[in-house]
């Protein structure tokens, strides 16, 4: 119990409130910081390029979510189902989880490369022409594609252990009730694979809300900041050396997400009220 | 009746082949690229196929160097994580005291901080310190989003655990440190195999912190990569570092196999 505390308190806590102190300042050097109380957080809440890379932001989680939960949900249920061959699926799955995330951008970049990549040769070949530099639309839908191929197999494989703690006992009686396929996911699957669920919901928001490292490789924010997200913002300021602002700006991402993170607790507290709270594990008071 | 089944086998065989082709094509590209001199070397000219990019890693002190760095942080933080994790994910699954759920969740709090905020002050938290261009500050810094992770996958599996189990060690006389190590840790050997992958991958594979972390020198696997992009980057020894990236996950991941495809209890 002590020693992680004092690791977490050391690398989580005490950056958070540093960051939390120079977001009221104006810093040229550490040593030069000037008082400018809330002037940063003003600037930013006042700035039509903030609620427009926020609404971005948003529009890209609800996006990579939504494909990429109901796609692992579905995988995670097929592969539940299958013999031992499930081993080499999840296995499958798993490998893009262990690429170095720089390097995803450029593995996709060269495949869709129109003079040396496999897909890129083919989409040349069936006449498709794709334009991921200046059309904002194939920007998005690759940002997506390469998104859910990094990320598909942290949903699947906890979807997965979702799906195995459900007793056979619970589809034999279905089978006898005669339900449909449609009723055993609702009623028998979703409510035992919510709470496996709900982390990687929980996990996938808040990674994709923060893009980076992919949307700044593909395309660096264009075409005409149609991808410019939160994250980027903060990154440029941080490259211009412009740390009040920056760090005003890290306050604001942190209060977004710990909002979300927590209204998605309560959801989930309401989910399983019948099963005893999982956030408060009343359940494993036996 | 095996008619349906049979067509079904057939769809999602095809879907399973289509699953293949989208999560292998980016790779099968990487590899193939990895084979072709795209630079022009005195051993081979552009466009042959061969071994010249990875004999130009070994040649390349920066690279080697990179790939010991990673290494070092990386299993530096397994073990802290598992350290530290192991016991205070016992602590949250066998005893109740005030305000544990709050800090369970105040630790998950840090675990979805996005990194870019808070890489400012840890950087120069850590230039206080002197753990600036080591990979001793990467792997301390990755305890940052790791340990949540782990205490959070040890205290399922060792709430599946039944209270008996620790209750009998006791009665038998084990004190808890050797409770721990000549019969829990056996015990959760699944559970710490699965925790160590997850942390395994969330640090091999994190870049923010491990960019600003590494000014100079100590540059892990990820970093020597984005150095070598310039005017007239060679792409084939790029991929060929990229290949040389995944082993270690890969093997990871057949390490792991067996524990994740038996499924484990989640909760939150």
């Amino acid at each position: 119990m002590i020693p992680s505390l004092v690791i977490m308190g050391v690398v989580g806590i005490v950056p958070l409130l540093a960051a939390f102190n120079y977001s009221f300042f104006d810093l040229f050097t550490i040593r030069e910081a000037y008082w400018v109380g809330d002037q940063w957080y003003r600037q930013i809440i006042t700035s039509s390029r903030f609620y427009e890379s926020f609404g971005r932001s948003v529009l890209f989680s609800i996006l990579a979510l939504t494909v990429q939960v109901s796609l692992g949900v579905a995988l995670a249920r097929m592969v539940a189902r299958m013999g031992p061959a499930r081993i080499f699926v999840l296995m499958l799955v798993a490998l893009p989880l262990v690429v170095p995330w720089n390097m995803i951008a450029m593995m996709w970049q060269s495949l869709i490369d129109l003079k040396s990549g496999i897909l890129g040769k083919l989409f040349t070949f069936s006449g498709m022409v794709i334009d991921y530099k200046f059309n904002p639309i194939h920007t998005w839908i690759l940002l997506i594609v390469i998104d859910t191929w990094h990320w598909l197999g942290l949903v699947t494989i906890l979807a997965y252990a979702g799906f195995t703690g459900i007793p056979e006992a619970y589809y034999r009686a279905a089978a006898i009730d005669g339900a449909s396929d449609i009723a055993v996911f609702r009623y028998i699957e979703f409510p035992k694979i919510i709470n496996a669920l709900s982390i990687a919901i929980l996990l996938r928001f808040v990674d994709s809300f923060m893009i980076n490292t992919e949307a700044f490789a593909i395309n660096a924010g264009g075409p005409q900041n149609a991808t410019t997200f939160l994250s980027l913002d903060l990154s440029e300021d941080i490259k211009g050396f412009n740390y009040g602002p920056a760090a005003a700006r890290s306050m604001l991402s942190f209060l977004i997400v710990i909002t979300v993170a927590w209204l998605f607790r309560i959801w989930v507290d309401r989910r399983s009220d019948g099963d005893g709270d999982i956030f408060t594990g009343t359940e494993k008071i036996k | 009746m095996t008619r349906i089944s049979l067509s079904k086998i057939l769809m999602r065989s095809g879907l399973l082949c289509l699953l293949a082709a989208f999560i292998l094509l980016p790779l099968v590209q990487t590899i193939f690229l990895s084979f072709i001199a795209t630079k022009a070397h005195p051993e081979a000219t552009v466009g042959s196929i061969g071994l010249v990019n990875y004999l130009n890693i070994f040649k390349s002190p920066v690279l080697v160097a990179s790939l010991s760095n990673s290494l070092t942080y990386v299993i530096l933080n397994v073990v802290l994580c598992l350290l530290a994790g192991l016991p205070a994910a016992y602590a949250f699954s066998r005893y109740r005291f005030i305000g544990d759920r709050h800090i369970l969740l105040l630790l998950l709090t840090f675990r979805v901080t996005p990194p870019v905020s808070l890489s400012l002050p840890i950087f120069l938290l850590f230039a206080e310190f002197d753990l600036v261009n080591s990979p001793i500050g990467i792997g301390l810094v990755h305890c940052l989003f790791n340990i949540p992770i782990a205490i959070w996958i040890l205290e399922s599996f060792i709430s599946e655990i039944p209270r008996e189990f620790d209750e009998t060690a006791f009665i038998d006389g084990y004190s808890l440190p050797r409770f721990f190590l000549t019969l829990l840790i056996p015990a959760l050997a699944p559970g710490i195999a699965v925790a160590a992958f997850f942390c395994f991958i969330f640090s091999w594979v994190e870049v923010v912190f491990a960019r600003i972390l590494t000014v100079t020198a100590g540059k892990p696997i990820t970093m020597a990569i984005n150095a070598l992009f310039s005017f007239q980057t060679d792409i084939g020894l790029v991929m060929a570092m990229t290949v040389f990236s995944l082993i270690p996950g890969i093997a990871m991941i057949y390490l792991v196999r067996n524990y994740i495809s038996k499924g484990f209890v989640v909760r939150l």
